[in-house]
Parts: C-alpha cells; sequence; structure tokens
C-alpha cells in the first residue's frame, strides 16, 4: 500500500479478525483493544452479518449425548461457586446466578495447551515416581476454575491407569470425589469409583475398552455414596484428556 | 470407599435417562419472524434474540432449547475449523457457557442474536487453532511479503474451492472477486485456515495470499457499502 489508509486499515484489520487470519499474538491484542473501542466494534459487528450466511456451507454435526448434560452441569457448578467465592471448603450454597468473569479459556487450555502440560508433566512424573515402564498415556486433570493442575493419570499399558494426587483437595462434609471417564465415541461416561482425595489409586480397566487418545477423565462432586444415577451430577472439579506419549 | 475398578459396562449404564428434556415444557416459546436469518430458512423462526434474554435472566432452558436448535451447526461449524471432534465438543461446551454468561451484554442494537452466538463460537474456535499455531511455533514472519497482489498468476484456471451460493446479498460481492481469491477468504473463514495453511492449500505464495486477502476485504466492504 503506498499511503497507509485509517479507516480501511481498521475495517481490513477487524475483517482479518473475523476470518481468523491474525496469528494469536496480533488477535489477542486485536481483542484487547476491541473491549473498549466501539468504531472497532461495529466494523466487526459488520464483518460478522457479512459472512454469518457461510457458515451455511458447513455440515451440522450433531452432539454426543454427553454434550448437553455435560453443560448443564457446568452451569450448575457455575451458579454455585460463584455464590461461594471464598474459601474452597465452604459448603456451596445453592443459590443461582453467576459472573466468573473468565473461566473459558479453561477448556482451550485442556485441549490445546495440556498437550503441552502434559508432556511437561509426563517428563517430570517419570523422573520422580518409580514407574518403571514409560507411561503410553498421560492425563493431566485441571481444576476448571483454576486451571491448577490437581491429578495427573498415567497408564502404563491402556487397561491399567494410575491417578496420582499432586495436592490435597478438601470434600464437603457428605459429598465424595467420584472418577469418570468417557472415550470420544462412547455414549456417555463410566464411573471408574471413588477416590479419596490426596490418595493415589490404581485400577484396571478390564471390562472397558482399551484406553485411547483423547479419552477423557474427570472427577466431579458426588454425594458420598456415588452419583445417584450413575451418570455424573454434580460439579467438575478437575478434568482432562488422555494424550499418547 | 468403593475404589478400584468399579466400571460399568457401557451399555448398561442407566445414563440414558437423561436429564436434557427436564424442563422444556414451560418455556417453550417459537416465534415466527423473519428478520433473524433473511435467507432460505423456512418463516417459522427459532426466536435468538429471546433466548438469550432468557438467557440472561437465569433460565436454564432457555440455554437448552438454543442448543437443541443450534446445536448441531454449531459444532458443525467448530468441527470444521478444529478437525478435532473431542476439541470440538470442548469448544461448544465452552461456548455454551460463554452465552451463558455474557447474554445479558447482547445488544440487539449491534447485531443479530443468531450472528452473536455464532461467533463467540467460532471466536473459541480460532482461539483455540491460533494457539496451537504457537505451541508449534512455526514462525510466520514471511520477509517477503508481497505488495503486488498480482504477482502471482496462476496458469490455470482456479477452480471454486466451495459452494458459497447463499442466496444473500454478500454473493453479488464475492461473485465480484477473481475465484482463487474468493476461494482465500472462504478457506479462512470456512475453513479457519491461516495464511500460511492458505498458501500451502492453494500453492499461492503467502505474501500473495495476505495482499489477496486484504485487498479482498477492502473490495467486499466497498461492495457491501
Amino acid at each position: 500500500m503506498t499511503r497507509p489508509n485509517e479507516p480501511d486499515d481498521l475495517h481490513v484489520l477487524a475483517g482479518e479478525y473475523v476470518l481468523g487470519t491474525l496469528p494469536i499474538a496480533e488477535r489477542e491484542a486485536f481483542e484487547a483493544r476491541l473491549a473498549n473501542d466501539p468504531e472497532l466494534q461495529k466494523a466487526v459487528a459488520a464483518w460478522e452479518e457479512r459472512f454469518l450466511p457461510y457458515t451455511a456451507m458447513t455440515d451440522p454435526l450433531p452432539p454426543s449425548d454427553y454434550l448437553w448434560p455435560r453443560i448443564e452441569r457446568s452451569l450448575k457448578a457455575t451458579a454455585a461457586r460463584s455464590s461461594a467465592s471464598a474459601p474452597a471448603s465452604a459448603p456451596r450454597p445453592k443459590v443461582a446466578r453467576r459472573r466468573l468473569g473468565q473461566s473459558l479459556p479453561f477448556w482451550r487450555g485442556v485441549a490445546g495447551a495440556g498437550l503441552a502440560a502434559a508432556l511437561a508433566m509426563g517428563v517430570m512424573l517419570t523422573n520422580v515416581t518409580n514407574t518403571p515402564a514409560t507411561p503410553e498415556y498421560m492425563v493431566v486433570l485441571l481444576a476448571p476454575q483454576t486451571q491448577s493442575a490437581g491429578w495427573v493419570v498415567q497408564a502404563a499399558n491402556r487397561q491399567e491407569i494410575q491417578l496420582i494426587p499432586l495436592g490435597t483437595f478438601e470434600v464437603p462434609e457428605g459429598k465424595a470425589l467420584e472418577f469418570w471417564t468417557k472415550a470420544d465415541d462412547w455414549q456417555a461416561p463410566v464411573s471408574l469409583g471413588l477416590v479419596e482425595p490426596g490418595q493415589p489409586l490404581r485400577l484396571r480397566l478390564d471390562q472397558l475398552p482399551p484406553l485411547e487418545d483423547n479419552q477423557l477423565f474427570e472427577l466431579t462432586l458426588e454425594d458420598d455414596a456415588g452419583s445417584p444415577t450413575g451418570l455424573p451430577t454434580g460439579p467438575i472439579e478437575f478434568i482432562g484428556r488422555a494424550v499418547e506419549i | 470407599m468403593l475404589t478400584g475398578s468399579a466400571a460399568t459396562d457401557i451399555g448398561a449404564l442407566p445414563g440414558s435417562e437423561d436429564v436434557s428434556d427436564s424442563d422444556m415444557s414451560e418455556t417453550g416459546k417459537v416465534k415466527t419472524i423473519n428478520a433473524e436469518s433473511r435467507g432460505s430458512q423456512p418463516t417459522h423462526e427459532f426466536d435468538y434474540a429471546d433466548a438469550l434474554a432468557r438467557c440472561a435472566r437465569g433460565e436454564h432452558a432457555a440455554l437448552q432449547q438454543l442448543y437443541q436448535h443450534e446445536g448441531a451447526k454449531l459444532l458443525g461449524v467448530v468441527y470444521r475449523i478444529v478437525k478435532d471432534r473431542g476439541m470440538a465438543e470442548d469448544i461448544v461446551h465452552d461456548a455454551c457457557l460463554n452465552i451463558w454468561q455474557r447474554a445479558d451484554s447482547f445488544d440487539p442494537q449491534k447485531g443479530a442474536a443468531r450472528t452473536w452466538i455464532f461467533s463467540i463460537a467460532r471466536h473459541l474456535a480460532l482461539n483455540a487453532i491460533r494457539g496451537r499455531d504457537r505451541e508449534v511455533s512455526v514462525d510466520l514472519n514471511d520477509p517477503h511479503e508481497l505488495d503486488d497482489d498480482d504477482t502471482f498468476q496462476q496458469a490455470s484456471r482456479v477452480a471454486d474451492a466451495f459452494d458459497w451460493q447463499t442466496g444473500q446479498r454478500m454473493d453479488e460481492c464475492l461473485q465480484q472477486l477473481e475465484t482463487e481469491r474468493r476461494n482465500c477468504v472462504l478457506h479462512a473463514y470456512v475453513d479457519g485456515l491461516s495464511h500460511a495453511e492458505i498458501a500451502a492449500h492453494t500453492g499461492a505464495p503467502l505474501g500473495t495470499v495476505k495482499a489477496w486477502i486484504k485487498r479482498s476485504l477492502l473490495r467486499l466492504r466497498e461492495c457491501m457499502a
């Protein structure tokens, strides 16, 4: 371009943002600016509106049966958490209402950065513990709100896993942590039983299909006898996906 | 504590009874409006703005209806971008929570509710894959970024990579772009491809792709003005 043209630049930048072609650093800078720039917001909204019809070119993909229940649990957890923001051990009143600012990059973390974390963690753990064989799979279970790692699952082979606590967790009175897993193509998660906070646990998955890449693991807070329905009902405390190493 | 392998057989799960339909009936609100999507949709339209308003008031059922109405489309759009089923579902999960939490900030003056909803999901997907680009740390800074967008001429006639006619006004503007440029724009929007990926995919030099997209955006905007 011969001469920078302010308004044009703004609209092109907004367009590139909507198309998704900005590299991540520029995307983040753009989003930071967008929050307080009404002109930019208008430019973005205009591009979103122009391009939206072209989402029709992608085929719909029916979500798994598990997705909505998971969303619903997160909604409930969000509501519970925002009202009991204080100490972790405080009982959670059942009051609805949200506002938890930014909890969502977390999932991105699980999906994307989780890989890096898992690999780094894998290296660390194999150095620390005396696992004889190199684990084939690794899962780092993160706390959704804080994104801090709470547990690690290591699998030396595809039928045997070890759940290792990275810290303690205070379970409210009358509650327990229940361990679940679900591979991508399963209809619903399967309970792996209750776990004791701070205690490692070794499990054989004899009755389950072999562990696979991307398999989901999570710990939810349930009644102390475990979920009454056989499916997770309480808030997710820790969650992560298996990474093959 | 019943620790140990309490693994249930997956087929025998009592779970399929499901929570999904529990509180649907009370607010099953479908309105007939046409303003929101002027496209090829039937006239019996879901009221997105109303669903968002009810989300803002804390009605789970509103989000559930939205999900039932658009979940598959949202997942389709996100999956096309991230190309990983598990990750796509994670993102739709995030998008729903995001929609829920931000519903009270939705302003119908600034745009259509359906656009707002899809934008949230798309941008989460884009953040996820662009973040992945960073991890892989491919530095795509191209020293030869070209200003001249005519440097690259494909010898053969380029075919349309998309069946992009939607019946919207924007079609006319896309129509005015050269096919290879239109392809670049749609590879970005629909497939979530980065400049470098588009370059690899189309065989055009990276600098050319960047220039094409910039110029195309300017032309599209002019055309839509």
